[in-house]
């Protein structure tokens, strides 16, 4: 699981027991995002009503400040971890749900669009990482691990690669932190330069989707701007996460042939294994919604239930985030992040402002 | 960070990849949506 949190060496046991150890940590992330929805909707009435100037600031940001101040400030007890972990058990089924709003046409044009544009990404990342990690002297694994966690899809993408080139568990710790620190970051950066440049929810959207790392925080950058940006830059996220049993079998590749990871075998079965089965998910709602299995109001229920689902990821992205423990982790693969995800900020940026020109939005 | 053994250990205890259960509550919620067991989400 994708954790800034050390999670405990989990001992087999039963699934019952393992559901039952994860209802806390549930609970809580539950608690968090409807404390972030009641926020939303209390805090701006009562400074109305008090002739007070005070932002709108919606439940997403809500949620994943009050996460980061328990994160930050008590800490997350053992006892709620596990059950923290499964934030991303919930952004993955709001993605899928998220399908039943997009209709097959929307999805092929759009993703169509996005996956020119996710193409070149991947290749100027690995590329401008690469040399980055070489000019800083990192070790050539940790080089690896960052430039797929900028490329493709920040954490999953590290513990994928991390496998399959036999990379230290230090590397991938260091990669991970580094990625999560400028993940948590962009959210707060993302929605205020798109602000600045009075981007359409499409461009900023899609812009977040490709340049934020990791999906949770690309969810959410995306949904700090508006509902559609948020729409945008799952789509936009979701066809870089299908990019990353490629870029992930190519890694395995190189490494094999220098001798330093084992060599694959069954290169179909390992692409498989490593695609991202919530894509096929999203992907089948959106056939379902497009042919009318659903009516519009289970189409709105179904919205709904994304929501939901999201503001549980929310919370969880606040309270999984702990600067203390980034801290630790050491300057310089955060220096090399850093600097590396400036750069593909901007040049997406770019790319997507061309592509904005080229097809009118 | 013992990220990687958790999720191997989480794999062998529950079945299927953490992305499969997701895919697998999703749909079996919107399911039970289509079916009308569930007629109305609040948000």
């Amino acid at each position: 699981m994708a954790d800034a949190i050390a999670l405990p060496q989990a001992r087999p046991a039963q699934p019952a027991l393992q559901l039952l150890r994860v209802v806390p940590g549930v609970l809580l992330l539950a608690a968090v995002g409807y404390a972030g929805k009641l926020l939303e909707r209390n805090v701006g009435t009562y400074a109305k009503a008090h002739h007070w100037t005070f932002p709108n600031i919606e439940y997403v940001l809500w949620a994943i400040l009050i996460g980061l101040a328990i994160s930050n400030t008590v800490g997350v007890p053992q006892i709620f971890r596990s059950g923290v972990a499964t934030y991303e058990f919930w952004l993955k089924a709001g993605i899928v749900l998220l399908g039943s709003r997009f209709l097959l046409g929307d999805v092929l044009k759009l993703g169509g669009v996005s996956l020119a544009l996710v193409a070149i990404e991947i290749a100027v990342a690995i590329a401008f990482m690469t040399l980055l990690g070489r000019a800083f002297g990192l070790r050539p694994k940790l080089t690896s691990l960052l430039a797929v966690g900028s490329a493709v899809c920040g954490v999953s993408a590290i513990i994928a690669t991390q496998g399959a080139i036999e990379a230290d568990d230090e590397d991938s710790s260091f990669a991970i932190a580094a990625i999560l620190a400028l993940g948590a970051l962009s959210l707060f950066t993302f929605p205020l330069i798109g602000h600045a440049l009075h981007l359409s929810d499409h461009a900023y959207g899609l812009w977040a989707g490709l340049a934020v790392d990791n999906t949770a925080e690309a969810t959410a950058a995306g949904a700090l701007y508006s509902d559609a940006a948020g729409k945008l830059a799952v789509l936009a996220k979701t066809t870089r996460n299908a990019m990353i049993g490629f870029v992930v079998l190519a890694y395995a590749i190189y490494w094999a042939s220098r001798g330093q990871a084992k060599t694959v075998g069954n290169k179909a079965a390992f692409l498989w294994q490593k695609f991202p089965k919530f894509v096929l998910g999203f992907l089948l709602i959106s056939i379902l919604a497009t042919y009318h299995f659903f009516t519009k109001e289970q189409t709105t229920a179904l919205a709904n239930l994304s929501r939901w689902a999201f503001l549980l990821t929310f919370a969880g992205v606040g309270l999984r985030t702990n600067f203390r423990e980034m801290r630790k982790q050491g300057l310089r693969p955060f220096a090399v992040g850093a600097i590396g995800e400036v750069v593909i900020a901007v040049f997406t940026l770019a790319l997507v402002a061309g592509a904005g020109k080229l097809f009118g939005f | 960070m013992s990220t990687n053994a958790v999720s191997l250990n989480s794999r062998k205890t529950w079945l299927l990849s953490l992305d499969s259960w997701a895919v697998v509550a999703a749909l079996l919620a919107a399911l039970l949506i289509r079916a009308g067991v569930f007629t109305r989400v609040p948000w």
